[in-house]
């Protein structure tokens, strides 16, 4: 009896070991069914028990036990060594080209003015600056009277206009929301106004449509070094922590001392180079402290408050940092030239 | 505006470089912004003297000159036949450019060697006008003697230097020499040299009268006169200066009133006397339909706000604009009077614009005269008639002002003016500043008394001082502070806003690219699209003043704009695209345009390519309106140009918020365009108001989901909505999702019918469902589908 077992043990472990991994271990599986399953060989055996002597039950149960665990635990191992094998063939087989293209659906991508736009709106609004916007088709009241531009004032020449009547025009800036919101809302105000604004020019750095942004701060004690401040800060984070900052004297009827501001180049860091035309120094808005007529035409009391405005131009900024040379190609809507921003 | 720096040198002593100047005058606010060097055109060329000619040894036509330029004697080979031994003439050397274009290099003619060239007056551009003898056929012969190897721009009177100017708005007492010159003496910190005002009169008296019956409009007129004028050219350095600054001379009269207006800023009109009437001037509004022929030679209408300068019997000039074809100097004039007058800027420019007449005199009014000018102006004038002996000057100046010439006070705390700046500007320097520039300032506890000068009238207030405080005293004064005394506030967008962000970022997403286009269109593209002759959309805000017909109305609607994107992307060869865009639309409120027209915000899709179709359009729609929070049904619209058969109008709340589909095959090959393209148009300002960002929370089932398919075969013309409507109706609450999954045609499947593969999904949030109560559900369903809409199981 007890060779017996050891004959089956024995066959039992030899064909553990010489199996393969055929069809998810089905080999295997099948060795388990022959010798351990309901009428395996091993369990067979122990079927016969029953005609052995009492006495030697206890010993024969015992080998029988030992053989199965040992057929048990030989499988299991025989297991877990073929799975480690075929995971290692497959990790070693399988490859793909990994420079292959995807079969994603590529991404679009904003306008390069969006882009712009949106990088300065976020800096201003960190700033506590509120966005506002307000119509394209403007009364002469807001976009010129109430800014300190009367009737055939000569600042008109300063911005030729799409007219639609003797009163109503085609904002040449975005200003007037300086106006609207300043008849509209107390102090303290502090907003930035983007938007469409449109000049009757047509060449290779002026579009009859462009866009603007508008800046205004209204509070109590604000100066010109706060809008020094504020623009040089706005600066630094559009180009960059080196950025500086220089005013230079101005005129602008809304705004009194006004200022034109520029910043040191971005490209060559105030070396001078093509983009700066050598100077070092580029002209990026417009500023100055309101001037205290359009506070008391906006019924704000001019002795106890007063602020500063500023407006940038968003196509010249976009030509500038992104080194594109001719404004029309931004109104031309070449998928092309828009996929370069995607 | 352009300065001739020869010029500026009669005011003031320029005692630093021209870069220094332009770097200062920049610095205080006047942009230069080109700095013209006329000797620039003309570069090595000399005086030279022909020492020796020989006949050149192996051409006939060609001479060996020795000329002297010295600092050394040069052979040049000339094929001139006009010059001689002794005389003197212009010397292009080794490397010159000449103003012709010409670029002189030594070398050989004919195996002489020749180191330069003898030039002709049109090789220096110089005209018989500018120098005598300049016409000459051959090489110019200098008339006069000069040291050999003196530049040649020197003897032709090309060595001004010219700047262009910027002069802002406010300060129009600078667009004149004398204006400029006081800005440089100030900012140069030297003196200011007064324009000579010196003359003599002679014997005769002003008999001239003047009447001004509006002085609203001319506030100043004065008249001088003029008797036994000699007409003739006027002096070198006057005409030199006029052509340096682009004004073409023509008569030493007209020439001084052309040198006054640049250099006093003044303009002056001449008149002969023989053509005023009774010498009496009247200063009058013009009658309604009043006729003038100027001296442009076109005969204008005039209007009862215009001005005119007139005598008793008609008028002679449009004040300030232009003077009438037979009012003025000729040859034959005899005694003359000049006018120097303050016209106020805002009739000129409207007068100038309403007869779309300019002169140089209305520019300059236009900018604004001050009234202390047209003395000053006139004086001036006089002294030119005297210094060139072009004339009798009468005694006896007819002035009439309406206006005081006191100069103005005004006074102000420096404490106001610190507090504009942010810095402390020592009281001392604030005076000393405000006396540089003329505005007489004294200080009396710490309170500015100024008396501001005439010719400043922009100067009105506190921030104007802290202007001119701040443009001398320097802007690199400034700090940078962060209003420190303001309140804190809250910054960031709106809903609104954030929505178009929102949606930008998931067009983006949906692999679209942004486009910009124009607001204003062609009046065409309503005819364009077929758009019906009675349609809102024709009702068009228009521009005065377009810059073209095909950009002279605001856009209505986007859809063209788009369709002119994707045709000039597929004429380029772009195989595929998807584009967006937000913009307004305009609509008038009412016709002709009186207020404001209605802008809504609208967003406008516009996609081709091979993988495109009516679904891509479908599927981006809806995933902006699961954004916006709405639920939206479908129906067919009325759309012009768009294929009746695949399009749609998008319905959320009873309104449409959206148009899309292909666009008519006949409708895009009118843009050229051979592909189907699909757009749609989105009424975002609508869904805007729509916009629902709330969300509640519902517990997830506990209990099983169980799926169920069914298969009915319908009519093509049953729509998907029409058969989920039905499903829905009758599936219970326990439905949690019914949707199409396939649409069959062909074996099988009768022609005209098509079978439809629907996808049920039931939830209960309550036990686990029985197959029972499902299957009574399904059966409900398929009866009713059949009953409905002649659903057939498949």
């Amino acid at each position: 009896m007890e060779s017996k077992i050891k004959e089956i043990l024995n066959k039992a472990l030899t064909l553990i070991d010489d199996s393969e991994n055929v069809e998810n271990l089905e080999a295997i599986n099948q060795i388990r069914v022959q010798f351990l399953g309901k009428n395996g060989e091993l369990t067979s055996l122990l079927r016969g028990m029953k005609d052995i002597a009492p006495e030697l039950k206890p010993i024969i149960g015992k080998f029988v036990n030992e053989a199965r665990d040992k057929i048990t635990s030989r499988i299991e191992a025989r297991i877990a060594e073929l799975t480690a094998k075929s995971i290692a063939e497959k990790l070693n087989s399988e490859s793909v080209d990994i420079t292959l293209s995807s079969k994603r659906n590529p991404k679009g991508g904003l306008h390069p003015c969006s882009l712009v736009i949106n990088e300065i709106l976020s800096i201003f609004t960190q700033m506590g600056f509120q966005v506002k916007q307000g119509p394209e088709v403007e009364t002469d009241f807001f976009n010129f009277q109430t800014l300190n531009i009367p009737k055939d004032h000569p600042a008109r020449e300063m911005q030729d206009t799409f007219y639609i009547n003797d009163e109503l025009l085609l904002r040449t800036h975005t200003s007037p929301m300086q106006a609207r919101t300043m008849i509209s809302q107390k102090p303290p105000i502090r907003i930035v106004t983007p938007g469409k604004v449109y000049r009757p020019d047509d060449d290779a750095t002026h579009s009859p449509m462009f866009q603007q942004i508008e800046g205004l701060v209204i509070d109590k004690g604000i100066t010109m070094c706060d809008l020094k401040g504020i623009l040089e800060t706005f600066a630094k984070a559009l180009f960059n922590e080196n950025t500086k900052t220089r005013l230079r004297p101005s005129f602008f009827p809304f705004t009194e001392p006004s200022v034109e501001v520029d910043v040191t180049c971005a490209m060559c860091g105030g070396k001078g180079c093509r983009i700066c035309k050598g100077t070092g120094w580029i002209e990026i808005l417009g500023a100055g402290i309101v001037n205290p007529k359009v506070l008391d035409n906006c019924g704000i009391d001019s002795n106890v408050y007063s602020g500063f405005a500023f407006g940038l131009g968003i196509e010249r900024i976009t030509m500038i940092k992104y080194g594109i040379p001719d404004m029309r190609i931004l109104f031309d809507n070449d998928i092309r030239f828009l996929k370069q921003f995607n | 505006m352009l300065i001739s720096v020869d010029w500026l040198k009669d005011y003031v002593d320029i005692n630093c470089s021209i870069e220094e100047l332009c770097a200062k005058l920049v610095s205080v606010g006047f942009e230069v912004e080109e700095v013209i060097r006329q000797a620039d055109n003309c570069k090595n060329c000399v005086v030279g003297r022909i020492e020796k000619l020989e006949p050149h040894p192996d051409a006939d036509k060609l001479q060996v000159c020795a000329i002297n330029i010295g600092s050394e004697v040069i052979q040049i080979v000339t094929g001139a036949t006009n010059v001689k031994v002794g005389d003197l003439v212009p010397v292009a050397l080794d490397g010159s450019d000449l103003p012709c274009g010409m670029h002189i290099k030594k070398g050989k003619l004919r195996g002489v060697a020749s180191n330069g060239m003898l030039c002709s007056g049109e090789e220096l551009k110089v005209t018989e006008d500018d120098y005598k003898g300049a016409g000459v056929y051959g090489i110019m012969i200098l008339n006069e003697d000069y040291p050999l190897g003196t530049d040649i721009n020197e003897v032709i009177g090309t060595n001004d230097i010219i700047l262009d100017i910027g002069v802002t708005a406010n300060r129009p007492d600078c667009n004149s020499v004398f204006g400029i010159a006081r800005e440089v003496a100030t900012v140069l910190n030297v003196p200011l040299k007064m324009p000579s005002l010196k003359y003599e009169v002679s014997k005769c008296e002003n008999t001239a009268s003047v009447s001004v019956e509006n002085s609203n409009l001319c506030p100043r007129y004065m008249l001088s006169m003029v008797k036994n004028v000699v007409i003739k050219p006027s002096p070198k350095y006057m005409q030199k200066r006029l052509k340096a600054v682009g004004l073409r001379p023509i008569n030493n009269i007209v020439d001084i009133t052309n040198y006054v207006l640049m250099e006093i800023g003044q303009p002056m009109h001449a008149f002969d006397l023989n053509n005023v009437a009774n010498g009496s001037i009247i200063v009058r509004n013009a009658k309604d339909g009043e006729q003038i022929k100027l001296l442009n030679g076109e005969t204008y209408t005039l209007e009862k706000d215009m001005l005119v300068i007139a005598d008793s019997e008609k008028p002679s000039v449009i004040a300030g604009i232009m003077g009438g074809m037979f009012s003025g100097i000729n040859e034959n004039t005899k005694d003359i009077i000049f006018e120097s007058a303050k016209f106020v800027r805002e009739s000129i420019r409207r007068t100038s614009r309403k007869l779309n007449v300019r002169s140089d005199s209305s520019t300059r009014y236009e900018r604004g005269i001050d009234l202390a000018s047209q003395e000053i102006g006139m004086m001036r004038a006089l002294q030119l008639i005297y210094e060139t002996k072009s004339g009798e000057i009468c005694s006896g100046i007819k002035d009439v002002c309406k206006e005081s010439l006191t100069p103005k006070q005004i006074s102000c705390q420096t404490s106001k003016i610190n507090q504009i700046l942010g810095i402390v500007v020592p009281d001392e320097e604030m005076v000393r500043i405000l006396n540089s520039l003329q505005i007489e300032t004294k200080i009396e506890k710490s309170n500015l008394i100024c008396t501001v000068p005439l010719y400043r009238d922009d100067i009105e207030n506190a921030n104007d001082l802290a202007e001119e405080i701040i443009r001398l005293y320097g802007y690199d004064h400034i700090n940078c502070t962060l209003m420190d005394s303001g309140a804190q506030t809250i910054g960031g967008k709106s809903i609104d806003q954030q929505n178009v962000d929102n949606v930008k970022s998931l067009l983006v997403g949906e692999g679209m690219n942004e486009s910009y286009s124009y607001s204003f269109t062609t009046p065409k593209m309503f005819d364009l699209l077929e758009i019906e002759k009675d349609s809102d959309l024709r009702k068009v805000v228009t521009l005065l003043n377009p810059l073209g017909e095909d950009v002279s109305i605001m856009r209505t609607t986007l859809m063209h704009s788009m369709i002119e994107i994707m045709a000039k992307n597929i004429t380029r060869g772009n195989k595929a695209a998807r584009f967006f865009e937000f913009a307004n639309t305009y609509m008038p409120k009412q016709l002709p345009v009186t207020e404001q027209p209605i802008e809504t915000q609208k967003l406008v899709l516009g996609v081709y390519g091979d993988c495109e179709s009516f679904y891509t359009l479908k599927g981006i729609i809806e995933n902006i309106i699961d954004y916006f929070g709405v639920k939206a049904s479908y129906t067919r619209p009325k759309t012009t140009y768009l294929h009746p058969g695949i399009s749609a109008n998008v319905i959320v709340d009873n309104k449409i918020v959206a148009v899309f589909g292909e666009v008519r095959p006949d409708i895009s090959l009118k843009y050229d365009i051979k592909n189907k393209i699909y757009v749609a148009e989105i009424n975002f300002d609508l869904l805007n108001n729509l916009y629902d960002n709330s969300y509640e929370f519902k517990a997830i089932p506990k209990y099983p989901t169980v799926e169920r398919d069914l298969a009915v075969v319908v009519e093509e013309s049953v729509t998907a909505e029409q058969i989920l409507t039905i499903a829905s109706k009758y599936a219970g609450k326990m439905l949690s999702n019914a949707y199409i999954f396939d649409i069959y045609r062909g074996k099988g499947i009768e022609k005209g019918y098509k079978s439809v593969g629907i996808k049920f999904e039931f939830t209960s949030y309550e036990k686990t469902m029985t197959d029972e109560e499902i299957n009574n559900k399904m059966n409900k369903i398929i009866k009713m589908l059949d009953s409905e809409i002649n659903a057939k199981l498949r």
